[in-house]
């Protein structure tokens, strides 16, 4: 039995760290604490703002969850979180909740750089989206079959591009289906026959640091930060948190912060655009 | 081997064999070997120190490490002692042919099956949700307990049927009783497939992200209790790489840290099995 005693020990050990982790996330319900869930364009930038809150207010928690703005939407419906991160517009039936505006964002339609085509049509778009255009030399390319690359269902990237082409996902053929805006941009880079669509703040970081992708103008407006500012570029949307009718006053007042100047410059560090510019 | 070279369908057949085996290498060389290329340089005392700043895009991933440690510790600790038992019950208690005993192995293969995102869902609704856990530490260490069980228990079940039966027969006829015979005989002898089953579930449990975005969570902070949600390394890897503009420096950084991580463990972990077995069946 003596050798036996050593995994007691350590069960001992690790149960009493739980127990130590349980007692003291007692302590912790005195300090406040805001769940933040949703949008994962919006996740990390939300983060980098609650960490600047955080250190402005002691004691309190910014706790900031990702899995896409459906999600955001399902917890703060079920009172899991207290303000839910959305990069598309409520539905008609999801007015059971309050929205508020706190960046803007476009989507840009990205190839492959070496790809010779420098603009496509909107009706060209839908065509080559819904599989009645195949080959790249029916737009002005080379001789090639055309990858299509789509979002997955719940993204908002998906629905702003739908709304704007007035598609419907069902018609859409397409190739391969991702998920985050970086997974979007590597495929498009590693396939140079590939189309997509991503939000323009990170395909221009991505294709000013050598990543082999190119922007295509909408309406022959170049897709740029500086052209979403201005409000000329057309395929744009509103990032939104959304909460109950009843928030705390905490919750209030961090949405004061994310709308106000004093968090300008983060939200230009991550490639959008502030609301009120 | 020589015999082997003996004809022309031989030599093929060896070729083709080795051919294979050259290839499983150069996967793994190809794959372990682009992520410490691109990620060596990022590792440092000072990444594996401090805390990520501006997404993760600057900075270390020290509450990540202990984040994922805390996850780790949580899930074991549960497993354990809960799989043991298990394998117990289904290879001492029950002949391979009992009813109940076959339903219960036969549940455990569908869960093994099971996509690691289905484990997350059904982690996010029961602990997250009906059992107010919130997004925490436990919540996802609970969530990867239930994912490594079904891996755990089957090992540690083939571990106990690989003793053989004279060594219970012998120890009846000693008149050891069954529970003397289990502790001092059949544990240790069996402490192989348990590691087994440990290195298994270690490396799903590390390499798992789906089943971890819904329960433990995104929150890149250091944890200061088990309530607290935190971010695995895994999922901060596929953050950093599919959702934060000019994160790939640090993702790759990261990854080779995992990957020397699991490393690590295994060779731990068959080291403690190895000196356990000598030791009590020495002593023994």
């Amino acid at each position: 039995m003596i050798m036996l005693s050593w995994p007691y020990h350590t069960l001992a050990c690790f149960l009493f760290l739980l127990m130590m982790g349980c007692e003291s996330s007692d302590r912790m319900q005195n300090s406040a604490k805001l769940v933040i869930t949703g949008s994962s364009t919006l996740a990390p930038l939300v983060a980098d703002i609650g960490k600047r809150f955080e250190s402005i207010h002691t004691g309190v928690r910014i706790d900031v969850q990702t899995g896409g703005s459906s999600r955001g939407l399902a917890d703060v419906r079920q009172g899991l979180a207290d303000i839910g991160m959305m990069s598309r517009p409520l539905h008609a039936t999801e007015q059971d909740v309050m929205s508020r505006p706190i960046a803007r964002d476009g989507i840009s339609m990205i190839v492959h750089q070496s790809n010779p085509v420098q603009a496509l049509r909107n009706e060209q778009i839908i065509k080559l989206y819904t599989g009645k255009i195949h080959n790249w030399k029916e737009v002005g390319g080379e001789d090639a079959p055309i990858t299509v690359i789509n979002k997955a269902e719940g993204r908002g990237t998906l629905l702003l591009f739908l709304t704007y082409f007035q598609l419907q996902n069902i018609h859409i053929r397409a190739h391969v289906v991702v998920g985050d805006n970086e997974q979007g941009i590597k495929t498009v880079a590693g396939n140079p026959h590939s189309i997509a669509y991503v939000s323009i703040g990170t395909a221009e970081f991505d294709a000013n640091h050598g990543v082999p992708i190119k922007l295509l103008p909408i309406r022959d407006i170049p897709a740029s930060l500086d052209n979403l500012q201005n409000g000329t570029f057309p395929l744009s949307r509103s990032l939104l948190f959304v909460t109950n009718f009843t928030s705390t006053t905490l919750a209030k007042d961090f949405i004061n912060f994310v709308q106000s100047a004093a968090v300008y410059d983060l939200i230009a560090q991550h490639y959008f655009v502030p609301i009120s510019s | 081997m020589h015999k082997s070279f003996g004809s022309n369908t031989d030599w093929v057949a060896c070729l083709l064999m080795w051919g294979i085996g050259s290839v499983i290498l150069g996967i793994f060389s190809l794959v372990v070997g682009d992520v410490v290329w691109h990620g060596l340089a990022g590792v440092s005392w000072e990444f594996l120190s401090t805390a990520p700043r501006d997404a993760g895009r600057a900075g270390g991933i020290i509450p990540i490490l202990i984040s994922t440690g805390l996850l780790l510790s949580i899930c074991l600790v549960v497993a354990i002692p809960i799989g043991l038992g298990a394998a117990i019950f289904l290879a001492e208690c029950t002949s391979e042919h009992h009813a109940f005993g076959r339903v219960v192995r036969i549940s455990l293969d569908v869960l093994t099956a099971v996509p690691s995102i289905v484990f997350g869902l059904f982690g996010y609704a029961f602990f997250s949700h009906m059992l107010g856990m919130g997004f925490s530490l436990v919540s996802g260490g609970l969530t990867l307990a239930c994912m490594v069980l079904p891996i755990l228990i089957r090992a540690t079940e083939e571990g106990f049927r690989t003793v053989p039966n004279e060594y219970r027969l012998g120890a009846a006829a000693l008149g050891l009783s069954r529970m003397t015979t289990l502790m001092t005989l059949l544990l240790p002898a069996a402490m192989p497939g348990l590691m087994v089953g440990v290195i298994l579930g270690t490396g799903r449990a590390m390499a798992e992200t789906a089943a971890l975005i819904y329960t433990s969570g995104y929150v890149d902070r250091m944890p200061e209790s088990l309530m607290d949600s935190g971010r695995a390394l895994s999922l901060h890897i596929f953050d950093l790489s599919m959702n934060v503009p000019g994160g790939n420096a640090n993702a790759y950084a990261s990854a080779v840290v995992l990957i020397g991580l699991l490393l690590v463990m295994n060779t731990l972990a068959s080291w403690v099995a190895g000196h356990w077995l000598k030791r009590r069946m020495f002593w023994a």
